[in-house]
């Protein structure tokens, strides 16, 4: 995510592989993807506790994507390592 | 309903958080005559304190009060907070540690430091810094807005007459309580009172919940008597999807450019504890969710309607809670939304007499010392709340909402010089400044005719645009903060090949003469 070469601060680079920051980036953007595609949860039915499915499914979401981004978080600071 | 008790619960508790308030300038003390010390608590914030600091940007008037004020008016267009709040602890997981790593290496305090050290440019420096300042106002006005909801209920059924003035009265004597406690204990004193305000608000948002869906038998009669909305009832009108979109994911990006977010951010102790902290910050929008459907949910509650109808929709979070819950409950419930907006009014004020002074004043007065800095910055909170508490006197808006709208079309114009910055060098600082004030003048200028011209309201009613008047169009409704801010890209990125083209030029003829010489 954030590795910029030559970046003269504070070690701003990530290490990992290649694979580890992929896995993050998808940890990070699944959330974002799907709370931004409106049309794939603009439903009433099926409902929970009167609610249509569009209030409940954003806010089933939340919990969701804090899991996620935990996740995402989680190997970005064990990626860091020591450094930070 | 005894109305004298809900008064006296909520007196009783005030002074609580006003003891709280004075007694947290002691809790890990520091030099209070130092700016960080007083505006980022020293940088030692942990990963409870930030959760409950930054919860706090996101737990004010703006969930409270005006985002169940627009569902209960307008309908779901105004549940895109709840995706707002899901992307935005996402983008900043991306953004944020990165900033703090770079604060922290070259001791910024606020975002514009870097904009100055980056571009090595004044100007640009003090047109982020003014952004910043401006736009974090109409925030401040939102929760003096959600205070002054409580305060109406609260006071318009104790007495029959004189309701608006006493409320002001109110307004103006909290102000100054919290003016006095912001002076003494900073951010300091903003953390600890947020921990009192979210312990009353969650248990108020899970007792309302709990007591009047049982009561009501489920959300499923409220939907079904709320009618037809024109944004939607139980599911989003197509109409709108356009501008649900656009809405949060413009939010998104503004909520982490705003002064007091990154002032949260930078008073936390590692990026570590950042990354948890923000990962879990989605839990938080639960309880915004849960605060959005009271907006459907009073619908099922007659006797709220009918308060709601006398004291006006800003009031339904108010009004619901009233009719539902006994009394002593309303005084807790109520104090909590009251100081749901004082706590980050302070917050907000303390970012803005941060950046003020050391992004606006101290250029001109590079000597000034660390201890006058820290007192001016003081000063200037308390001048920052009066002037909200002014604005709202003055203007009135006829949904609180908008005027933070507003404020995000114009933060939204310093994304390219604080989130871009961040990742490359390529940006410049003359194309970053003229995308910045065409950014801000496109935006503000399709504010002005929206409202005024095209529809000829008499205040800012709507921040969506509407292009091609053809159903079905994506660009049917489109947050105006959208427009703005690519025009504001298009520049900034455009203008910078042709910035780094000249300059590249300039060193090629500087290489050429030196060998000729």
């Amino acid at each position: 995510m954030s590795d910029n070469e030559g970046s003269n601060e504070l070690s701003l680079e990530t290490r990992g592989t290649k694979k580890e920051k992929i896995l993050v980036a998808i940890l990070i953007l699944v959330p974002i993807i799907v709370f931004s595609a409106t049309p794939l949860y603009n439903f009433s039915g099926p409902t929970l506790f009167g609610l249509t499915f569009f209030y409940w499914f954003q806010t089933f979401w939340l919990f969701v994507s804090a899991i996620f981004f935990l996740a995402a978080a989680w190997m970005l600071n064990r990626m860091e390592g020591e450094t930070a | 309903m005894n109305n004298y008790i809900v008064l006296s619960v909520f007196l009783s508790l005030f002074v609580l958080f006003v003891g709280l308030g004075f007694w947290s300038s002691r809790f890990r003390k520091g030099d209070m005559s130092d700016l960080g010390e007083w505006a980022l608590a020293g940088r030692r914030l942990g990963f409870y304190l930030a959760w409950f600091l930054v919860g706090a940007d996101l737990y004010t008037a703006y969930t409270f009060i005006a985002i169940p004020e627009l569902v209960y008016e307008a309908g779901a267009v105004y549940f895109y907070a709840v995706p707002y709040v899901g992307m935005t602890f996402g983008i900043a997981l991306i953004t944020m540690p990165r900033l703090w790593k770079i604060s922290k290496g070259k001791n910024y305090v606020t975002a514009v430091d870097m904009v100055q050290d980056k571009f090595n440019s004044r100007t640009l420096a003090l047109l982020i810094a003014l952004t910043g300042i401006v736009a974090e106002l109409p925030y401040i006005a939102l929760q003096i807005y959600g205070m002054q909801a409580v305060l109406t209920v609260m006071i318009g059924q104790l007495v029959t007459a004189d309701v608006a003035t006493i409320t002001e009265v109110a307004l103006i004597i909290s102000f100054i309580i919290l003016a006095a406690f912001t002076y003494t204990s900073g951010l300091r004193g903003a953390t600890i009172t947020a921990l009192m305000k979210d312990a009353i608000i969650f248990t108020t948002i899970i007792v309302v919940i709990v007591v009047v869906t049982v009561e009501v038998g489920g959300f499923g009669s409220a939907l079904s008597d709320m009618g037809t909305k024109a944004t939607g009832t139980g599911t989003l009108s197509n109409l709108y999807v356009s501008a649900f979109i656009s809405l949060s994911v413009m939010s998104a990006l503004a909520l982490y450019l705003y002064p007091h977010a990154i002032n949260g951010v930078l008073s936390t102790n590692s990026p570590k504890k950042l990354r948890y902290s923000t990962a879990l910050l989605p839990l938080y929008g639960v309880g915004l969710a849960l605060l959005a459907l009271f907006g459907v949910l009073i619908y099922a509650s007659p006797s709220a309607l009918a308060l709601a109808g006398k004291y006006g929709a800003v009031t339904a979070v108010p009004s619901l809670i009233y009719a539902e819950l006994p009394d002593w409950f309303v005084g807790f419930a109520f104090l909590g939304i009251f100081i749901g907006g004082l706590v980050p009014a302070s917050i907000m004020a303390i970012s803005q007499a941060n950046l003020l002074t050391r992004n606006v004043i101290k250029p001109f007065r590079p000597n000034m010392d660390p201890k006058t800095e820290t007192r001016l910055a003081k000063y200037f909170s308390i001048v920052f709340k009066f002037i909200a508490l002014g604005f709202i006197f003055l203007i009135s808006a006829n949904y609180s909402l908008q005027l933070q709208l507003v404020g995000g079309v114009i933060i939204l114009q310093t994304l390219p010089s604080i989130f871009l910055a961040m990742y490359t060098k390529k940006l410049h600082k003359w194309s970053l400044g003229i995308g910045w004030a065409f950014g801000i003048i496109l935006g503000i200028t399709m504010l002005l005719y929206r409202n005024f011209i095209q529809l000829h309201l008499s205040t800012v009613t709507t921040t969506f645009y509407l292009f091609i008047s053809q159903a079905n169009s994506p660009f049917y409704f489109l947050y105006i903060g959208v427009y703005a801010l690519l025009l504001n890209l298009l520049i900034a990125v455009v203008g910078s090949l042709i910035e780094e083209m000249i300059a590249g030029r300039k060193a090629h003829r500087g290489e050429q003469s030196q060998l000729k010489a």
